[in-house]
């Protein structure tokens, strides 16, 4: 049935060909996950004016060449850096003002997974304007399908079949090079360190995600989602990498300093130094430049591998 | 004019506090039309036993009888309109104006009365008390002594209020004349002793024993929580109690030698006759 | 026999003019403000991050209570109906709320500093909640059960009461309670609470970081019909009921034995007042999250103006209050449109300055 809608979609653009024909049944197949909440028929026209909470979603938007579409963002939609400046800011994704959302004039609005609060997604559900909630997955598979999604509900499924094809085809490389590697390293990811306190990326994180498909071992899995942990079990873990989010205003941690403290002084990463930071949105945002971001993480963490950029992001 | 009936009476009254007996076994009784006046040292329990009797604590043993009830049954809107009392002091925390003050004590018990008669009362107290020009002042402008007129004005509306429901009522002071000129010591006495004249019960703790003397029916003399005396002021005092209780080693109703002026209140003559 | 300077009659007439006109002066208040307060809300309700015209506004109101649905047609009509008036609405039963709750806590405590948070509802609503969101999901993590959206407002305003009793129950003894144990235990309860709530967030992860942050800054986004007809009989029987605490506060005023000779019933006072608070600002709390000053500042502004009456103090601290809180509101709605700030910053935002200037120009604010 989804594939039926895309394709009513096509109508007054031009024909597929058969290699993305197949490419999005597979994908309608695998879009189990499509929202449910996508209210309404086939779109005969595409929203002109689009709110959107939810960084990637944004990314994707702009990926696609739609950004005209968008009259408000959240707060979160920092790439490309162009989309706080000239859109609304309708505030952090899970404290949204539903009149303020409404004043914007929608005719969609699209919500990443989580945003709130409750009450004010009720009110806007209320409200009758065509709400698309898009699942926040954080596997190649949820990648391309979140992609999928997004350009469904916006009007343009097929660029956005194209993107998740080129997407999936970047992991697929990615995979590739992941198979070609020895042995896997311990990274740790440090999502802050304040007062001392030091929180990381365990199991079922974002940060979880792209170490894994940057083929290294999450030290922290034992962990759920991002919390602090204590330095012994930092210790403990002994990751032979550190891996942070790079902060463009203020000061970014320098090696010297981290491995000067007590609880990264000990682990295997202090020999050498380890420690790499990376932009969080692009490390993070599990987006279309997550295959880039993720090899690019790779050849971090294994430069004796000299590992090449992907071939298939170079294609248009 | 005594009455014979006591509208206050306490017996066997006693009061503990961590092991210490505070008040013990006072018996005494106040009646209608008598000023009584408890005097004794610092410490004698004095404070205590008025808020026994006023019902603010509960004795550990004995009973008080307030108008032919016990007091422990008396609930406390009947015996706001019963009794009035002016503490020692009366700390107020926030600007109120002097007759604000004043009205608090017709504010509760003397909502069944209409507002023109309320604020007749108010005023008169006020100007009984020497106040009512201060009357839209802020209370704490006033000095220690003005402050102490406006609680009296106050426990006079009380007492006013409660009349239409009460015929027997008590006045309790306690220490109502500390920060007060001579001149407003003797007046405020002087209309303490008139209130007695109406009948109510008055009860006056004091510190200074010529004024005690002075205008007292009746005088207890309290010494570590044990009444030492009671009775006429004439027959209660003597040298021996003096310096048992005050231990002071002064001769009763000697005139100083000449040469320092002494200055003794018994001679104001304003004071109405028992 | 008087203790007075001559002709008394003539300052007893001098007396009834002043009572008279003082009287005249905060009946006129009353009428002023809650024509003010009136005013106000049909202002709130008109305004907002979409522009209507007053006008329809207007007609959408009426057509509501007419009944007449033909007038209700449009994105409009839900904004006015379902956005801004259950909002408006809220904000003034919350603002009355806390500013009575302020001026019967300092009456209570007899000190101008007392807030409403001293009865220990704040810090344990803020336990609760802090508990349901960082817990919440992990307790039904083996199920499949999504955590009710009612449960962060119930959980609020149970750990608001569950407090205010153990913190009654602490000062009270042989039937009396001593606001001086309640005034320090809270302090105590205050702390644990403040330290439960700061180990709770040290455990939880950034998303939940994030929405306790902003719960903590107060909002009334949360309003809807349901939580209004919810809170409404929580937070009304305060502003109903203050009517009987008034004389009794003034009482108290002079310290509790005199009030106790004066005929008022200490103990009922407190205990009333006590529960009252804790019902409004739990449910406060519950609904809106953490909004400061409104308590503390409002009652001291009405005490300045009008003197510390509680006859006065109560309702017009309630009028006070509400307006306070709903041009707060109207701030937050359209300062950062199309967001929206917390409406905690932009009370003590406002209630701050003001009150630290009012401090400088009158130099006798609290006489202690």
């Amino acid at each position: 049935m989804s594939g039926l809608r895309i394709t009513e979609a096509h109508r007054g653009l031009r024909q597929p060909s058969r290699r993305e024909m197949a490419a999005t049944l597979a994908l309608s197949a695998l879009g189990l996950a499509l929202p449910a909440a996508l209210t309404g028929p086939a779109l005969a026209q595409a929203p002109d004016r689009v709110v959107v909470a939810g960084g990637v979603i944004t990314e994707v938007i702009y990926a696609l060449g739609l950004q005209d579409r968008i009259v408000g963002v959240d707060s979160t939609s920092q790439f490309p850096s162009e989309a706080l400046k000239d859109k609304a800011n309708i505030g952090y994704v899970r404290a949204l003002s539903a009149e303020g959302v409404l004043s914007l004039k929608p005719s969609l609005i699209m919500l990443i997974d989580g945003a709130g609060p409750p009450d004010a997604v009720s009110l806007l559900n209320e409200s009758g304007v065509k709400i698309a909630h898009i699942r926040d997955g954080l596997t190649p598979e949820g990648v391309t399908t979140k992609i999928a999604a997004i350009g469904a509900a916006i009007g343009a499924a097929a660029p956005a079949e194209r993107l998740a094809a080129q997407t999936k085809a970047r992991f697929d490389e990615l995979a590739t090079l992941r198979s070609g590697l020895a042995k896997k390293k311990r990274i740790l990811f440090l999502l802050s360190l304040q007062n001392g306190r030091a929180m990381v990326g365990g199991r079922n994180s974002s940060a979880d995600g792209i170490i894994a498909l940057a083929g290294g071992i999450n030290v922290a899995d034992g962990i759920e989602g991002y919390k602090p942990m204590t330095d012994e079990a930092i210790a403990a873990a002994a990751p032979e990498m550190v891996l942070m989010m790079r902060n463009s205003s203020a000061h970014n941690i320098t090696p010297e300093e981290l491995f000067a403290m007590p609880a990264f002084s000990q682990i295997p990463a202090a020999a050498s130094k380890r420690l790499v930071h990376m932009d969080g949105l692009y490390l993070l945002g599990f987006g279309p430049r997550t295959p880039m971001a993720a090899r690019d993480l790779m050849a971090a963490i294994y430069p004796e591998a000299a590992i090449p950029p992907l071939k298939t992001a170079a294609a248009p | 004019m005594s009455d014979a009936n006591p509208i206050l009476s306490g017996h066997g009254v006693g009061f503990l506090a961590g092991g210490r007996k505070l008040v013990a076994e006072a018996n005494l009784e106040l009646l209608g039309g008598s000023t009584t006046i408890l005097i004794g040292p610092n410490g004698a329990g004095k404070s205590t036993l008025l808020k026994l009797l006023t019902g603010e604590i509960k004795p550990a043993g004995g009973e008080i009888r307030i108008a032919g009830e016990p007091l422990a049954a008396v609930p406390a809107w009947r015996l706001a309109c019963l009794r009035s009392v002016m503490a020692q002091h009366a700390r107020l925390a926030f600007p109120f104006s002097v007759y604000e003050v004043a009205s608090l004590g017709v504010d509760g018990i003397g909502r069944a009365l209409t507002r023109q008669r309320r604020e007749a009362i108010v005023a008169e107290s006020l100007a009984a008390a020497g106040v009512i020009d201060f009357a839209g002042r802020r209370y704490q402008t006033l000095s220690g002594g003005e402050q102490q007129r406006v609680q009296f004005a106050r426990v006079l509306c009380q007492l006013e209020a409660g009349r239409s429901v009460a015929e027997r009522q008590v006045l309790f002071l306690d220490e109502p004349i500390a920060s007060l000129d001579l001149c407003h010591q003797l007046a405020l006495l002087d209309m303490a002793r008139a209130i007695a004249a109406r009948g109510v019960a008055v009860l006056i703790v004091l510190h200074d024993l010529n004024l005690a003397v002075t205008y007292a029916d009746h005088l207890i003399v309290m010494d570590q929580g044990q009444i030492i005396a009671q009775g006429p002021p004439a027959k209660t005092l003597d040298d021996a109690l003096l310096r048992q209780v005050f231990k002071v080693d002064l001769t009763l109703s000697r005139a100083p030698a000449p040469g320092l002026p002494f200055l003794l209140p018994q001679q104001h003559r304003a004071r109405p006759a028992a | 026999m008087t203790l007075a300077a001559p002709s008394p009659t003539m300052a007893t007439a001098t007396l009834t003019t002043l009572i008279a006109s003082r009287r005249r002066a905060g009946l006129l208040a009353i009428a002023g403000l809650a024509l003010a307060c009136l005013l106000l809300t049909i202002v709130a309700i008109g305004q907002g991050a979409i522009a209507i015209a007053p006008g329809r506004v207007a007609e959408i109101l009426m057509a509501r209570l007419t009944g007449d649905t033909s007038l209700l047609e449009g994105r409009d009509v839900l904004v006015v109906l379902n956005i801004r008036l259950p909002r408006v609405l809220l904000g003034l039963l919350v603002g009355a709320g806390l500013a009575v709750s302020g001026a019967l806590m300092q009456g209570l405590f007899r000190n101008p500093l007392a807030d409403p948070g001293l009865v220990g509802v704040s810090s344990g609503a803020a336990l609760a909640a802090a508990a349901t969101i960082v817990l919440g999901d992990r307790f039904l993590a083996g199920t499949m059960m999504k955590l009710p959206f009612a449960a962060l407002p119930a959980g609020a305003f149970c750990g608001g009461l569950i407090s205010t009793l153990a913190l009654y129950l602490i000062a009270t003894r042989g039937g009396r309670t001593s606001v001086a144990t309640m005034l320090l235990a809270g302090v105590a309860l205050g702390a644990l609470a403040s330290a439960l709530t700061g180990l709770l967030a040290f455990w939880s992860d950034d998303r939940q970081l994030r929405d306790l942050t902003f719960w903590s800054l107060g909002s009334l986004g949360g309003a809807s019909w349901t939580k209004l007809t919810v809170v409404a009989p929580i937070i009304l029987p305060l502003l109903l009921l203050m009517p009987l605490l008034a004389r009794g506060l003034n009482g108290l005023m002079l310290g509790e034995a005199e009030a106790y000779h004066l005929g008022i019933p200490v103990q009922r006072i407190k205990a009333l007042a006590i529960l009252l608070v804790a019902l409004a600002v739990g449910a406060s709390v519950a609904t809106a999250g953490l909004i400061g000053f409104v308590g503390i500042v409002v009652p001291h502004l009405i005490r300045l103006s009008v003197g510390p009456d509680h006859r006065l103090l109560l309702p017009l601290s309630a009028l006070g209050g509400a307006m306070l809180l709903v041009g707060a509101d109207i701030v937050a709605r359209l300062i950062v449109v199309p967001a929206e700030l917390p409406i905690g910053i932009v009370t003590a935002t406002i209630g701050a300055p003001f009150f630290l200037w009012l401090l400088l120009r009158r130099t006798s604010l609290i006489d202690v």
